[in-house]
């Protein structure tokens, strides 16, 4: 049996799943894949706990969860950073489930390159660093020899990266357009149900809590413009960068553009688009009951591919312990390749 | 009877067998055929041309069978085929003078506004569906010409994918 030690940095919704997941499935790892996984460390903004001979799953969640920190996790709680946590403790795989910082990618960047320059694997479902410096993360995981993965990162646990680069590997993909953003789906399904504003169906969603207090990287295109970047690198091979993405979002969205749509028998969507030709995120009109026509929070992607035709993937965008379902075969991936 | 298309294929290995292969079963004749590799129109297709003899209904099953195998056909005996495209434009359409934005579409070449329905919100802005009968393989061209008109107006601009 090998042992893995695992680091997670950031422990919200995400990180939290993460450590849930592995609790319910560590049996499952031991027995098909021969492997121990064991969480040495976790930190969040301002506290970490850390032992190495492994921390209970259950009691960091319970202990966040009641006490709003990690420097009360009995007996190893602490209040270390992410990067002294990286270099106290031995470990084996970095999990980065830090906040999405599209300006400077930070902190999840310098965690990271840290991380392949002691040469250890990573796993991230955060798109910052990926949509502004694809390149130089992927080139230093392979100068340094380690595994680089980030499934997560686009569509939560809808499969897409994985599933073009491992199962769709005879084929050559041309293009992939989907729905690449939950809240804006849910906030533009609600608006062709209901026939309501804009304006009225954000508040909804924030009352709900499917949008943020701060909708704007949603709303504005912006999550959905860091996916585009990170399938486009992953592959379709194209060096593209944030910046690269032509970007409409969703607020100048009228009921009257749905409604007229609608009698025509298509719907509105923000749509991302990804091919040599075009990337871009914006609203289109896609027919009704068509692989688009798609309600709710759910994502969905089509890849046109020269051999298989088009391949139409559906899933879940989001979620705490969906994403880190995708983290999990993730790492289940690195651990096979070992 | 005998009719002539005129089609556009993808330039890669066996897409020409796959037109013409379900040509014979139909209980139609290939008369002649011209299919010329070097000329490539922006899209990257090539058009082909066919004759064909057979009776009427055969005829008319070989342009089903081509609409199903998703092939364009550009012309039918000479003439234009077309498709119906749509766009949604929102803004301020009535202030930015609606009658010169239908007539700059209807300018652009293959297209003509088939159909317009416009709805105001509120006080100023308004959303508009735009309906073209689009020449067959026109369809990006068009798009890319209103999008130049939204730009100079200020309109958002919403189109199939
Ligand atoms: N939520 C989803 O469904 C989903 C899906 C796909 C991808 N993602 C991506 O996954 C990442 C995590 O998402 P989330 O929903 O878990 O976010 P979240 O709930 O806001 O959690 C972020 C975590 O990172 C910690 N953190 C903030 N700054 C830090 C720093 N400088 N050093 C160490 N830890 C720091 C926070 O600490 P505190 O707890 O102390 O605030 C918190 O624990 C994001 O990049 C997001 O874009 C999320």
């Amino acid at each position: 049996m090998k042992n893995y030690k695992i680091c997670i940095i950031g422990f919200g919704a995400v990180g939290k799943g993460v450590v849930e997941s592995i609790f319910l499935k560590k049996e499952m790892i031991k027995q098909e894949y021969d492997a121990e996984l064991k969480i040495v460390a976790v930190g969040d903004s301002s506290s970490s706990a850390i032992s190495d001979d492994g921390l209970d799953e259950r009691l960091l969640i319970e202990t966040k969860e009641t006490k709003g920190n990690l420097s009360d996790y009995p007996e190893f709680g602490g209040n270390l950073d992410g990067k002294d946590i990286l270099d106290k403790i031995d470990y084996d795989i970095l999990i980065e489930v830090t906040p999405t910082n599209i300006e400077t990618g930070e902190p999840g960047k310098s965690l990271i390159l840290k991380a392949f320059e002691d040469g250890k694997d990573v796993v991230t479902s955060n798109k910052g660093h990926l949509a502004i410096n694809y390149k130089e993360l992927v080139v230093s995981a392979q100068k340094n020899n380690v595994q680089f993965k980030f499934e997560a990162t686009v569509a939560g646990a809808m499969p897409i990266i994985n599933f073009a680069q491992e199962t769709l590997n005879s084929c050559n993909i041309e293009s992939i357009i989907g729905i690449l953003n939950g809240t804006t789906n849910y906030i533009l399904s609600r608006m062709t149900s209901e026939g309501s504003s804009y304006i009225n169906t954000l508040n909804e969603s924030q009352e709900l809590g499917i949008a943020e207090t701060d909708p704007t990287q949603d709303v504005e295109g912006i999550d959905a413009a860091c996916k585009t970047v990170i399938l486009a690198n992953s592959i379709l091979n194209i060096d593209a960068t944030y910046s690269d993405v032509d970007v409409t979002g969703i607020s100048d969205i009228t009921s009257e553009a749905i409604d007229l749509a609608k009698k025509d028998g298509y719907l509105i969507k923000l749509i991302g688009e990804v091919s040599k030709k075009s990337l871009k995120v914006s609203p289109r009109l896609v027919k009704q009951g068509s692989a688009y026509d798609l309600n709710g929070t759910l994502n969905m992607a089509t890849l046109k591919t020269d051999l298989a035709g088009d391949v139409t993937v559906v899933g879940k965008g989001a979620g705490s312990l969906e994403t880190a379902s995708s983290i999990l075969t993730d790492l289940i991936n690195i651990i096979r390749l070992k | 009877m005998r009719m002539d298309l005129v089609l556009e294929l993808l330039d890669v290995p066996g897409q020409l067998v796959s037109v013409i292969d379900p040509i014979g079963g139909l209980g139609a004749n290939l008369v002649t055929i011209i299919h010329q590799r070097d000329i490539k129109n922006q899209k990257g297709l090539i058009p082909v041309q066919l004759t064909l003899e057979g009776e009427r209904e055969n005829l008319k099953k070989v342009i089903e069978k081509f609409k199903e195998l998703n092939i364009s056909i550009l012309k039918i005996d000479g003439k234009v085929q077309k498709e119906k495209i749509s766009t949604i434009l929102i803004g301020h359409i009535v202030d930015n003078d609606i009658r010169d934005s239908m007539d700059k579409i209807n300018e652009i070449d293959g297209a003509y506004v088939s159909g317009f329905n416009i709805k105001l919100d509120g006080e100023d802005k308004s959303s508009a569906l735009i309906n073209i009968e689009a020449d067959f393989g026109k369809k990006n061209l068009i798009f890319k010409r209103i999008k130049e008109i939204a730009l100079q107006k200020d309109l958002l601009m919403i189109n199939e994918v």
